[in-house]
């Protein structure tokens, strides 16, 4: 037996009292933080989300309203990170404490559905609540966030894309800025585009007229996209997707790659203040509905209006690829009637007029026609008159999403790396396409012989 | 502070004296050419060094449409900004509730820390000096646990910490570190097997337990380690945002990691509170570092016994 | 016996350790990459089905072991010689060496986000700082990130930015060795370039190894820069094994395909380090 002096054993004694204090403590710290702390016996609501600085009291203000509209729930919010939210989230489904309700920025509905993360939110519609969501909303917020027949998201916020450009270039280059003399045609815009473009004595890039990028972006308006709905199944090697990426890769090269890469690089980071719209670096831009909001805040004496992209011959007008967020009760919330009066409240289903205060204050899109004509929605288009054209995206029936599949993160990252290939002229369009289309029927027969149903 | 038989800091005979004199003379004196090359050679460096560091402080002091400023030619004044925002910092510090997380950050560093390296030390003294069946191989395993990328890891120890009734607490960051960090236990093993046996082993024989010889004989030794894992975990801990993240959900818990976090959102990325918070939360580790180096190096060594 | 229960007494923290918080997991993900797994519905068993697909059938998990180790074949030797030149300079007896220790330890301490975001603006190859500076000698510097070929190198030179945390280990190692030895070594004439040789490398030499085996086991799960900067690409040129790991961990939900990977990598990872830690017998000095 190892001598211990007493003195060493009185030391080890404390430090193991110690550490049994706190462990006590920390016990009953838990005991603490899990206990709700809600006003007058109200069952509480735990609520996830994400936004942050600007954004956080204008969802606060959603909460309150909320609270202060009934008197049987309390909302409770908890403001989490981006870059971790999901594992946070998931851990807490799967540890069997999640919050009731969770904002959910990835597109991964149908990965979380299949996985039985999340609850189905339909069922709880009243009839009311079902007709006006049925018919009244619009097909980009109906037809997203289903898996298998059943809604697992409900969609808030849309983001849409369409075309900004400089009055004063337009103006410089003959042409009249009017949106109703936009070109009709993608064609003509890039014709348009290519007028506009801009190079210093040595050959280097100053200004580009119109450069198109990004696959998911462009593929709607050839009509191309990545699901097609009436096979239910992922449709990658398309000739509307190849088209639309030949056209990238045209103007990229049109333009030189090289040159573009130090272009690009050149630009300002795309966010707030240093859009590089802004100091004139790019003429036409297709860009989010958020841009409108930014440009009052940090140019507001810029000429500036919106036009939705042109189709190009054999296209679909009025399309946009989109990305939407969601509200969602994950399996296993202990509150989820007053999470579902939660999310009711804010998407406006029982009164779209007073949701409409929500949406203009977060910057989104109206849901539902109802919603748009609502005085406090028209007051905000008086204020930012080129909303219009997003808000008549918004209602289209082009509007292009995520693939409903639950292998959707994986497709959506090889279809990021196939374009990213194309687009840096390492392999033809035809090339990428073709191995993107590879990739993913080699993931799906993995998955199948593991046992996942589709 | 002993009654050991070996005094661990006498140098030795006469004759010792003066080439020790001598040595350390030449060690600690280089000649003026060399020192100037030295310099030299550090002011060379801390260019690299310093650069990005200062680039984060002065984009924190720049208004938020010059940060990306790539108008014509290059010069040092683009690195300068003009007119200076200070009022940068106090409005990065109303951003998130600074004082609140500085005092959970604070709390949550001074257990780590003493957890962590008292716990790593006595661990370290036993693969180190001590022999026993299994050694070998469990210090392997002991390697071993880092090798596992925690990604994979992370849903059972949820779930343990779970059931152990640590969901909400602070105790999933803190009693691990009671219980050895790898990392500090293979870099004590280093430092320990490093130390000369001669101390220890006259201890041993004059009958002093291996607790004695630890504490009285190993521990002192080994400050310079001891001081350089006590920093290292400060700085883990100090940096630490994820185990907030998961293990807490009360915002008056989290800590200051988690607030830098919070600064990013989409739609909007604030550079210059982001740069401001980013400095705020590195100042605290430099004053720490600077001030207590004194315990990590020393020009020459002059412990140990003489052989 | 009685020698035994002493060292055994003396571990008993991390043994405890181990059985409470490390041994139910880490048995747990052995179990998990033998089976289907999305988190929240119970695994479900598939044999070795995720280790034949690993090996077999995807394509990027060659890729990003690829990357993954050409990525440590030069950032931790670079980081070594780094970090012990940088120590020894920093053991001089000069002025103001207080302050240029703190300057060489400040960038390991900076977040990995405020990191990040500094050298994206550094490499950018239009208006970044380096090829800026570049182009005042007249050479046009590189794509840096944005170059299949240049992206790994890049990350590689950030590495080393970070080599300060190593520094301070050395230091505290240099403290150690004892004086008498650089002495001794004077007594019989020995140039400054024989003591580094022959007294100092040595005695240095349980620590080299020690970051040695740590920047290996580091390395090799080394991600998020390449998270926050590049994401993988450009054309996955920076798409290191734990990027991969964490997106079909955690986005992918494919958390049985991403413990088979994992432990790949261990296997990997403890063979490499069982072969450095043989070869230590023939190159790292113990004084004790």
């Amino acid at each position: 037996m190892a001598e211990l002096k007493s003195g060493n054993a009185l030391s080890l004694a404390a430090g193991v009292i110690a550490v049994g204090l706190l462990g006590w403590w920390g016990i009953s710290q838990e005991r603490e933080s899990a206990a709700p702390h809600t006003a007058h016996g109200r069952i509480p609501v735990y609520y996830w989300h994400m936004w942050s600085a600007e954004w956080k009291p204008v969802m606060e203000n959603v909460v309150t309203e909320f609270n202060a509209s009934q008197t049987k729930y309390e909302v409770i919010p908890l403001q989490v990170p981006y870059g971790n939210a999901d594992s946070k989230f998931l851990l807490s489904v799967a540890g069997g404490d999640p919050p009731d309700v969770m904002a959910q920025w990835t597109q991964a509905i149908s990965t979380w559905s299949q996985g039985g993360i999340l609850q189905p939110l339909e069922t709880r519609m009243t009839p009311t609540e079902k007709n006006y969501f049925d018919n009244e909303t619009y097909p980009v917020i109906h037809n997203n966030g289903w898996y298998k027949g059943h809604l697992y998201g409900m969609v808030m916020g849309v983001d849409v894309y369409a075309c900004y450009y400089r009055a004063d270039d337009f103006k410089q280059a003959g042409v009249d800025p009017d949106p109703a003399k936009f070109p009709s045609t993608l064609e003509g815009l890039t014709a348009l585009g290519k007028k506009l473009d801009r190079t210093d004595a040595s050959g280097n890039l100053t200004r580009v007229g119109f450069l198109p990028a990004g696959l998911t972006q462009f593929a709607p308006a050839f009509g191309g996209g990545f699901y097609d709905q009436s096979t239910r199944d992922v449709a990658l090697d398309t000739p509307q997707n190849l088209k639309a990426l030949t056209y990238i890769v045209d103007e990229h090269n049109r333009l030189g790659m090289d040159r573009l890469l130090r272009y690009n690089a050149s630009l300002k980071p795309q966010n707030g203040a240093d859009w590089p719209f802004i100091d004139g670096s790019m003429s036409i831009s297709l860009d989010g509905e958020w841009r409108v909001q930014q440009l009052a805040k940090f140019a507001p004496n810029l000429k500036y209006h919106v036009a939705p992209l042109p189709a190009p011959a054999g296209g679909k007008p009025m399309a946009s690829f989109s990305v939407t967020n969601f509200l969602t009760i994950p399996a296993g919330a202990k509150h989820s009637e007053g999470a579902w009066e939660f999310i009711k409240f804010w998407a406006g289903m029982d009164n779209p007029a007073r949701a409409a205060k929500y949406n203009t204050a977060f910057g989104w899109l109206p849901s539902s026609p109802r919603m748009a004509g609502s005085p406090v929605y028209q007051a905000y288009l008086k204020k930012y008159p080129e909303y219009k054209t997003f808000v008549d995206l918004a209602a289209s029936k082009n509007i292009v999403t995520t693939p409903p599949v639950p292998y959707q993160m994986f497709l959506m990252d090889r279809i990021s790396a196939a374009d990213d290939l194309a687009e840096r002229g390492s392999v033809t369009p035809g090339m990428a396409l073709k191995g993107l289309t590879k990739d993913v029927t080699r993931e799906r027969s993995q998955r199948k012989e593991l046992g996942y149903d589709e | 502070m002993s009654n050991l038989p070996v005094d661990a800091g006498t140098v030795g005979s006469t004759g010792f004296m003066a080439a020790s004199r001598r040595s350390r003379a030449f060690l600690t004196g280089l000649s003026p050419a060399q020192r100037f090359l030295a310099h030299t050679a550090l002011l060379l460096l801390c260019l690299p060094a310093l650069l990005p560091l200062f680039w984060m402080v002065s984009t924190s002091l720049k208004p938020e449409t010059q940060i990306f400023d790539h108008s014509g030619t290059f010069g040092l004044a683009n690195l300068i900004p003009h007119p200076a925002q200070w009022n940068n910092y106090p409005k990065a510090l109303e951003a998130v509730p600074f004082e609140i997380y500085l005092k959970n950050t604070l709390f949550l560093c001074a257990f780590t820390v003493i957890g962590a390296v008292s716990s790593s030390s006595l661990v370290a003294y036993g693969f180190a000096r001590l022999d026993f069946r299994g050694k070998t191989p469990l210090f392997l395993l002991m390697i071993s646990t880092i090798a596992l990328p925690a990604q994979v890891t992370m849903v059972p120890v949820f779930t343990l910490f779970r059931w152990l009734h640590w969901y909400g607490t602070y105790l999933p960051m803190i009693v691990p570190s009671f219980c050895g960090v790898p990392f500090y236990i293979f870099l004590l093993t280093q430092f320990y097997r490093n130390l000369p046996m001669e101390l220890a082993e006259a201890a041993r024989v004059d009958g002093a337990s291996e607790w004695r010889i630890y504490w009285q004989i190993m521990l002192p030794l080994s400050r310079p380690a001891l001081a350089t894992c006590a920093l290292f975990q400060f700085l883990g801990t100090w940096n630490d945002f994820l185990g907030p993240l998961i293990y807490i959900n009360d915002p008056n818990r989290y800590t200051l990691a988690y607030g830098l976090q919070q600064l990013l959102s989409t739609h909007g990325g604030e550079w210059a509170s982001l740069m401001a918070d980013s400095t705020i939360f590195v100042l605290p580790v430099v004053v720490l570092f600077f001030f207590t180096q004194k315990t990590f190096v020393q020009g020459i060594a002059t412990t140990g016994s003489k052989n | 016996m009685k020698k035994n229960w002493i060292g055994y007494a003396f571990i008993s923290p991390w043994i405890i350790g181990f059985l409470l918080f490390t041994a139910f997991p880490f048995l747990s993900s052995v179990y998990l990459s033998f089976t289907r797994y999305n988190i929240i519905t119970p695994a479900v068993w598939v044999g070795g089905a995720n280790y034949h697909t690993l090996l077999t059938g995807d394509p990027l998990f060659w890729k990003s072991l690829g990357v993954t180790f050409r990525f440590a074949a030069i950032a931790v030797p670079l980081g070594i010689v780094a970090g012990v030149a940088l120590a020894l300079l920093l053991n001089l007896n000069l002025r103001g060496m207080g302050i240029y220790r703190t300057i060489f330890f400040l960038p390991s301490i900076v977040p990995t986000v405020a990191t990040s975001v500094v050298f994206l603006w550094l490499f950018n190859p239009e208006i970044g700082l380096v090829n800026r500076l570049l182009k005042l000698v007249g050479v046009t510097g590189p794509p840096w990130l944005g170059s299949a070929s240049w992206a790994l190198p890049t990350l590689v030179l950030m590495s080393l930015w970070g080599v300060g945390g190593s520094m301070v280990i050395y230091l505290a190692g240099l403290k150690d060795i004892p004086s008498y030895l650089y002495e001794a070594a004077i007594i019989d004439g020995a140039t400054p370039w024989q003591r580094l040789r022959h007294v100092t490398l040595p005695m240095l030499s349980p620590v080299i190894f020690f970051n040695l085996v740590m920047g290996l086991i580091g390395i090799f799960q080394y991600f998020t820069e390449a998270y926050i900067m590049t994401q993988g690409g450009p054309e996955d040129s920076t798409h290191f094994y734990a990027l991969y790991l964490f997106e079909r961990a955690w986005r992918y939900l494919d958390m049985g395909y991403a413990s088979a990977m994992a432990w790949v990598l261990f296997l990997v990872i403890m063979a490499i380090t069982g072969v450095m830690f043989w070869t230590q017998r023939r190159w790292v000095h113990y004084e004790g």
